[in-house]
């Protein structure tokens, strides 16, 4: 329970502070601070049963053998007390250290969540909700470094950031994910139990390296350090306990946790050492030639985690004790740095070493907290900073096997310290002495009482630590080891005095060649002289975004996003492929001659229609720039497809075909009216070219593949419906039957698409008005109104007349509600067109919804009709004789669904017809709106 | 021979289709479209094999087989499909006359526009 | 369980919308409350259809009560429930979301439930020319949404949408054609059951006409290079729209994975595996363009466009990794479906209090509500993304572990983590952008309107449950995956349903 109270609590702490408004200062301050306290109590609670030696631990089940459950150790708690108790001091830094103008809701909201995810990681119970919280740290830090996001470094600083550390934990995902399937699970007892059989698997390289990016991007390692000197637009609360003393340690907390699962390999020693080097030393370097102050607190933090990480790599027990003892020691004695950075930027307006000088006399006391903080970095004696270090350099001594190593790390080791050294002189020589302030905007003054009580008691304790270790630490230290290393905990002595021995000639070395060093490159290059280090990761890293993006830039304007016939083209050559590759491979099989067609074939009629389809659509091909005969030639080719229709024994087809064709050449009439008569010449022949290829290659295949088709033997089950439709669908026209019985739902699908159309052209159109001046040609005047009209009377019932006819007999013969629909709305059509002002043509007069409506309505409740038989949806109950009223009547129920069509038909027809035929009186709204 | 007749008029129907939906202009699209759709329907029918003289209408004392029948249901499914095509390209139209009115030209590759004023742009 | 319940997410809506149409012109106020109302029902519904589908049994319905495979069947399994259930909390968020559009233009309560209608039907229906059908429903459907007020840029983007999906509708029937001219049949079980009895002769033929079924599919699954059109469709639809059509790409999935699972999947055939591997080149080409054009958008709904790409590539590669894969797509599908809806909702919002520049990356007025619309940006953003604890990291996570054993893991790996790592930054620079480099200006707009925060509390509320239930939803995956991997119980449910006796129709 007080697991979960110990992750939980902050979160519900950021969400008050989010929803307290800003002015309220200090409320959310108190909540913040009050909160990391609580949370220092609880691990207060905590500490009998971890230093007793056992394991908390607390888990509900989640999800495919993840539990959402935390377990806690000596490592975890230690780490725990570190983001509280850090946390509860940053927390009252941050009160007095906010500008006025700052939104304090805001800054605290994110702070807890930090806190929380960072307490998440620490105590995730399996690696997965580790990485959870994990990523939850990277995008809480991504917030906190912008919070200043009218600053452009700051925006930079985060982006860059997340980028870094959020990758990184989406390699430590596909490791971790690795990891648990190699240890048989994610739960973190299971994996820690498992390392020999995980460092057996071939699969253990590819674990290690991502688990590795995740630890080392996290941790600001070489070479993905680049991102935290840029994270240090943020305001310094935020360097301080983020980018120094918590969430720069995930990383290397993960590697004290998995040590020993991915450990005490060759692998593990030769990458995690020879970053270590690398980063310790480049860190080191890199800080001395800094001018900002955080800019070198930065690095030196970069080369103080690649110490942690040497240590870690050197592969022993001792090794690792110490790694978490100079994470402690780091902790206390960075954070007070950044706190003394921040009061003296606070204080003086600047960052600016060569601007900072001599700022003794001004502020003695954050001056003197500073230098012993510093003189802990260092390592100087008496200070916590300098047992870790002993204890490292004692390490570095202790490698027997990796012969090339041997050597190397120890004097690597030395020169990276005498580096460190180097800049910490430089820090408090630059910043303290050396002379008077230059340009300072405020002169410069002691900080407010509150502002320097958390640097106080950090730096007290670099003291204590560093004077009676064995008071202080020590039981601390053994527990957290006893959590990383279990039962291999070696025996250790924190003493401050070992002797006369190596580490302590390579402290003195480092001690005296630093001050030197420094005193050197001062007189020789004058280090305020410098103000851009020659390589840096940032540029690197903007080089790479810029590049995926011009190289993006490239990819997609070639890609055919914006223009129809390019992603035509692509579908269509993709399908030909698609259907050309199997029938490559397999063949179209060999025609079955003896397959011949019912009935006697007519030769002459065939041969009229098909030079007819084929002619005409050639032709229409060949002058489509000639809009109009195109158009005219495509009505050819569409009665020549009726014609065909009736020859190949389809008449249902054939009347429809040729009623659909009617009402569309007269659709595209109506429309070419308000478009340009002639299509302009296309730019390039080359594309002509090859489009006609992909065309013929599309032609050849379709026929090829039609061809084949119909010189086999029939397969269908279609006989099916011969047989039945009379005795059970109750109609002889089969195709009639099947379209309102047997496949009723396609009919309600389609002649709801038919039905929207219609609305959605009306809808288009709606409200929409051609200016008159931007037609082409002026609205045709219908000839001889009256004439027209006159004919619209008699034609009128007469359509209507033989609309009905047709819809009756469908069910039996050629027609149908479809056929009927059809007919009726294009005789309305055509009389339209001609200009027979009749009034019941035109929409405002009388509005087609209502009959799209109400024949879907009917169409589809018929069918629910037969539910009140308890027959499934469209069954029809033709002469059922559950219909008492209507008896053994002699038509089907299906007779209804079909008047449902015939009048979805009849106004989707006409609104879709009519509403651009209307468009030259103005605009369609109409009486509907 | 019959085979030869209807796939071979597929074909040549298909081709120009495609070729016309390959322009860059929304009316030679539409036209495209419509030659597309006839193709289709002829191909959905075909697949039921070719038939004369035999309509799918039941007549006394005739068995009912695919003997003697021509196969319902792709003549079914193509009067879906003819009715389904008739809505779009109804669609198609409207959206093709807004917009050459809205966006100023009947062309649907913006990336063919050349600079200067675009012929099929509406008469000012 | 009634029978019936099975037809109600087609027929509610499909008698609604008219209904809605006669409200429309006589009684204009009833409209929302009606469609509101038929929405929730149909979540009900769903709902209650996956209870059932869980319970290993499959629903057939056996339409006009004729015998399979001669009449239309609609068939729930555990995928269809569950997409079922998917798009109505997508169209009830959207539909809420919606209430200032709906009076654009005419008709939209209308053409609204045409959609689901369609949607439902397609998920529904075992027979393959029905399936055609109601793609042509939710398309039109899909049309009237886009364009029913379109102007300008939306108008040629819905265009081109509607002209190439005319196309891949021609590409269907010539396939359903083909496929009925060689086996004869329609019927999804029917097709599975006869496509193994081939002669060698019609293999070549039948698979032709199986990768062309994959073709149309990839078209609306915006399977790349046959999915060009997608961003700019999606940026051209207003927010809630565009929320809508979060599902659309996932019919096009649904059809792959129906295709080649039950089709073409169901014994051992030169048809069984049919494109797998292409389907997998192409899922990662597709994350990869995704990924890239995120980069480059020049607004961010095109940029949410291409991480609609990305994450239907991946999906489409996953699925075509085996049954463990299949497994954690499909718990990842529902999750980034439901975040993409949500940060085309989000967008909008967004969009509406940036004055003239809308949803353009240039430097803007800043929102007036930063602290509402950054944190629902984040939630959104991470989602998207799959951010933990979002569901996303959860199902990435499922399908990595998914993957572990299969050949071309690496790449897929490679793909899941670096497109993971690129929409993160992209989302991270379109947020700092947005938010944080404005002019100091701010647009005097109206605040978070009601409507768009019950929406986008709806989708919010639905994905943190999906999260929290994490593990029956990805139990409830694997079952689905695992009932697709053995499609025999599908077809014999299909092929044993006898009509109900109706004697009276002997005479």
């Amino acid at each position: 329970m007080t697991l979960y109270a110990l992750v939980l609590l902050p979160y519900a702490a950021s969400l008050v502070c989010a929803l307290l408004p800003n002015h309220a200062r200090n409320a959310v301050a108190w909540i913040a601070g009050l909160t990391a306290l609580a949370g220092c109590a609880m691990l207060g609670i905590t500490a009998p049963a971890i230093f007793g030696g056992d394991i908390l631990r607390v888990s509900v089940p989640w999800f495919a053998g993840v539990a959402f459950g935390f377990r806690m150790d000596g490592l975890a708690w230690t780490f725990g007390g570190i983001i509280y108790a850090i946390g509860a001091l940053v927390v009252l830094y941050a009160r007095y250290y906010l500008s006025p103008q700052d939104p304090p809701a805001r800054f605290f909201a994110y702070l807890l969540a930090f806190m929380g995810a960072m307490l998440g990681i620490v105590l995730a119970d399996n690696l997965i909700l580790m990485v959870v919280f994990w990523e939850l740290t990277s995008l809480t830090s991504f917030l906190l470094i912008g919070f200043w996001s009218h600053r452009a470094d700051a925006r930079q600083g985060a982006r860059m950031a997340l980028a870094v550390t959020g990758g990184g934990g989406l390699c430590l995902l596909g490791g971790v994910i690795v990891l648990g399937h190699l240890a048989g699970g994610y739960s973190l007892d299971v994996v820690l139990a498992a390392g020999a059989q995980v460092r057996a698997d071939p699969l253990y390289p590819v674990a290690l390296v991502l688990v590795l990016l995740g630890a080392f991007t996290k941790s600001a390692q070489f070479p993905f350090h680049f991102w935290l000197p840029h994270a240090m637009a943020a305001p310094t609360p935020v360097s301080a306990y983020l980018h120094s003393a918590t969430m720069v340690k995930a990383g290397v907390f993960l590697l004290a946790r998995l040590y020993p699962v991915l450990g005490d390999t060759n692998l593990w020693f030769v990458i995690v050492t020879s970053t270590g080097l690398i980063t310790l030393t480049l860190g080191a370097a890199f800080a001395i030639f800094q001018q900002d102050l955080k800019g070198l607190l930065a690095y030196s933090t970069i080369s103080h985690l690649g110490l942690v990480t040497l240590l870690f790599g050197l592969d022993s027990p001792l090794a690792v004790v110490a790694g978490i003892f100079h994470i402690i020691n780091h902790a206390a004695f960075k954070a007070s740095l950044f706190m003394s950075a921040g009061i003296i930027d606070h204080e003086t307006g600047s960052r600016d070493m060569r601007q900072l000088n001599g700022l003794w006399h001004f502020m003695p006391i954050t001056a003197t907290l500073a230098m012993v903080a510093s003189g802990a970095m260092a390592g100087v004696p008496l200070l916590n900073g300098f047992l870790s270090k002993e204890m490292f350099f004692a390490e570095t001594l202790q490698l027997t096997e990796h012969p090339g190593f041997k050597l190397m790390v120890p004097v690597i080791a030395t020169i990276a310290t005498t580096l460190s050294v180097a800049y910490s002189v430089r820090f408090i020589h630059d910043v303290f002495f050396n002379g008077e302030p230059v340009g300072l905007t405020k002169t410069p003054h002691e900080a407010p009482r509150w502002l320097r009580i958390p640097v106080e008691i950090l730096v007290v304790v670099c003291l204590a630590v560093g004077i009676a270790p064995a008071w202080t630490v020590a039981p601390v230290l053994a527990v957290a080891a006893r959590g990383a290393l279990g039962d291999r905990v070696p025996d250790y002595s924190l003493a401050l005095w070992h002797g006369f021995n190596f580490p302590l000639l390579m402290s003195f070395i480092a001690l005296t060649g630093g001050v030197a060093l420094y005193v050197v490159l001062q007189k020789t290059v004058n280090l305020h002289t410098i103000d851009q280090l020659p390589m840096s990761g940032k540029r690197v890293f903007d080089r790479l975004v810029r590049g995926v993006e011009i190289g993006g830039r490239r990819f997609i304007t070639w890609s055919p996003t914006r223009s129809l016939p390019a992603a035509l083209t692509w579908i269509i050559v993709i399908a030909i492929v698609a259907m050309a590759w199997p029938l490559l491979r397999h063949g179209v099989g060999t025609p079955d001659l003896s397959v011949m067609p019912l009935g006697s074939e007519p030769t002459v009629i065939g041969l009229l229609v098909w030079l007819l389809a084929v002619g005409a659509s050639i032709g229409a091909t060949f002058c489509y720039r000639k809009r109009f005969l195109a158009l005219l030639l495509i009505g050819v080719v569409g009665l020549a497809v009726s014609l065909g229709f009736v020859l190949m024994s389809a008449p249902d087809l054939a009347l429809t075909q040729l009623l659909v064709e009617i009402a569309t050449i007269t659709l595209i009439m109506v429309v070419l009216h308000f478009l340009p008569p002639t299509s302009p010449i296309e730019p390039g022949t080359w594309r002509k070219w090859r489009d006609g290829f992909i065309a013929i290659v599309a032609g050849i295949g379709v026929m090829l593949i039609a061809q084949a088709v119909i010189t086999r033997p029939s397969a269908s089950i279609a006989s099916y419906y011969l047989d039945r439709a009379l005795p059970e669908g109750g109609g002889t026209n089969v195709v009639n039957v099947i379209i309102v019985d047997f496949r009723g739902l396609d009919t309600l699908g389609e002649i709801t698409v038919l039905g929207v159309a219609g609305l959605l052209i009306f809808a288009v159109l709606w409200n929409f008005r051609i200016p008159a001046q931007g037609r082409d040609a002026a609205p045709t005047e219908p000839w001889n109104p009256l004439l027209v009209r006159t004919i619209a009377r008699l034609l009128l019932p007469l359509a209507a007349m033989v609309a009905v006819f047709l819809y009756l007999r469908g069910h039996n013969l050629p027609g149908g509600g479809f056929v009927a629909g059809l007919t009726l709305a294009v005789v309305l059509v055509a009389l339209r067109v001609a200009g027979g002002g009749h009034p019941i043509l035109d929409p405002r007069q009388l509005a087609y919804q209502p009959w799209i409506a109400g024949g879907l309505l009917i169409a589809g409740l018929t069918g629910v009709g037969s539910f009140l038989f308890g027959f499934p949806y469209l069954t029809t109950s033709f002469a059922h004789p559950a219909l008492p009223v209507i008896g053994e009547v002699p038509f089907a129920s299906a007779m209804f669904f079909d008047l449902g069509v015939f009048m979805t038909v009849v106004g989707g027809t006409l609104l879709a017809t009519m509403s651009p035929g209307l468009l030259p009186d103005g605009h369609v709204g109409g009486v509907d709106q | 021979m019959t085979g030869w007749f209807v796939a071979s008029a597929l074909g040549v129907l298909t081709a120009c289709g495609v070729w016309l939906c390959l322009r860059a202009r929304t009316f030679d699209v539409v036209l495209g479209l419509t030659l597309m759709s006839y193709a289709v329907n002829v191909f959905l029918v075909a697949m039921g094999r070719v038939a004369f003289e035999s309509p799918p209408i039941i007549r006394s004392g005739v068995p009912a087989t695919l003997a003697h029948y021509a196969d319902p249901l792709p003549q079914a499914l193509a009067l879906t499909a003819i009715v389904i095509g008739f809505a779009m390209t109804a669609l198609v139209l409207t959206l093709a006359l807004k917009a050459r009115y809205v966006n100023g030209s009947d062309e649907c590759d913006p990336t063919l526009r050349k600079a200067g004023a675009d012929p099929t742009a509406p008469p000012r | 369980m009634n029978m019936h319940w099975i037809i109600v997410p087609v027929v509610l809506p499909l008698l609604m919308a008219p209904l809605l149409l006669l409200c429309e012109r006589w009684r204009p106020r009833w409209q929302w409350s009606l469609s509101l109302l038929s929405t929730l029902i149909l979540l009900l519904v769903a709902a209650s259809l996956v209870r059932s589908a869980d319970s290993d049994t499959i629903g057939v319905y056996l339409l006009g009560n004729w015998k399979a495979p001669f009449g239309i069947v609609l068939v729930l399994d555990r995928l269809a429930a569950m997409l079922l259930l998917l798009t109505a909390v997508i169209a009830l968020a959207s539909q809420v979301a919606a209430t200032s559009l709906a009076t654009r233009g005419p008709h939209f309560y209308a053409f609204f439930q045409v959609q689901l209608a369609g949607l439902n039907g397609a998920f529904l229906t075992g027979d393959l020319f029905n399936l055609f059908v109601f793609f042509e429903v939710l398309l039109i459907a899909s049309f009237a949404l886009l364009l029913h007020d379109a102007n300008g840029r939306s108008l040629r983007a819905g265009f081109h949408y509607v002209v190439i999906n005319l196309v891949g509708s021609a590409l269907f029937l010539i396939a359903a054609a083909l496929l009925y001219g060689v086996v004869g049949t329609l019927n999804f079980a029917d097709l599975a059951i006869k496509l193994p009895l081939l002669p060698a002769s019609d293999i070549g033929l039948a698979q032709a006409a199986a990768l062309l079924l994959l073709v149309v599919f990839g078209i609306k699954a915006a399977l790349l290079p046959l999915g060009f059109w997608l961003p700019a469709t999606y940026s051209a639809a207003p927010g809630p729209v565009a929320a809508l059509f979060a599902i659309m790409t996932k019919v096009g999935l649904y059809g792959i994975v129906r295709m080649s699972m039950l089709v073409f999947g169901a014994g051992s055939t030169a048809l069984t595996g049919w494109g797998a591997e292409a389907i997998f080149a192409l899922g990662m080409f597709t994350t990869l363009f995704g990924a890239v054009s995120a980069l480059t958008a020049p607004r961010l709904t095109i940029l949410i466009g291409s991480l609609v790409l990305v994450s239907s590539g991946t999906l489409l590669a996953a699925s075509a990794l085996g049954e463990q894969a299949l497994a954690g797509a499909l718990y990842y599908m529902v999750h980034s479906t439901l975040a993409i809806a949500l940060m085309f909702l989000v967008v909008h919002a967004i969009g509406l209090q940036r004055g003239a520049v809308a949803d353009g990356f240039e430097q803007g007025p800043a929102v007036t509500q930063p602290v509402v619309m950054g944190t629902l940006f984040i939630i959104a953003a991470g989602a998207v993304v799959g951010l933990p604890p979002m569901a996303g990291f959860i199902g990435k996570a499922l399908m990595l572990s998914g993957t572990l054993n299969v050949p071309g893991a690496p790449w897929f790996w490679a793909a899941v983590l670096g497109s993971g790592l690129l929409s993160l930054y992209v989302l991270a620079r379109a947020g700092s952008r947005m938010f944080w480099s404005t002019g100091g200006t701010t647009a005097a707009a109206p605040p978070l309107s009601m409507p768009s925060s019950a929406g986008i509390a709806l989708l919010v509320v639905a994905s943190i449950l999906w999260m929290a239930l994490a593990g029956p939803a990805s139990q409830y995956a694997a079952d689905t995956a695992m009932q697709l991997a053995h499609p025999a119980e599908y077809i014999n449910a299909v092929m044993q349903t006898a009509p109900l006796p109706a004697p009276e129709r002997a005479h």
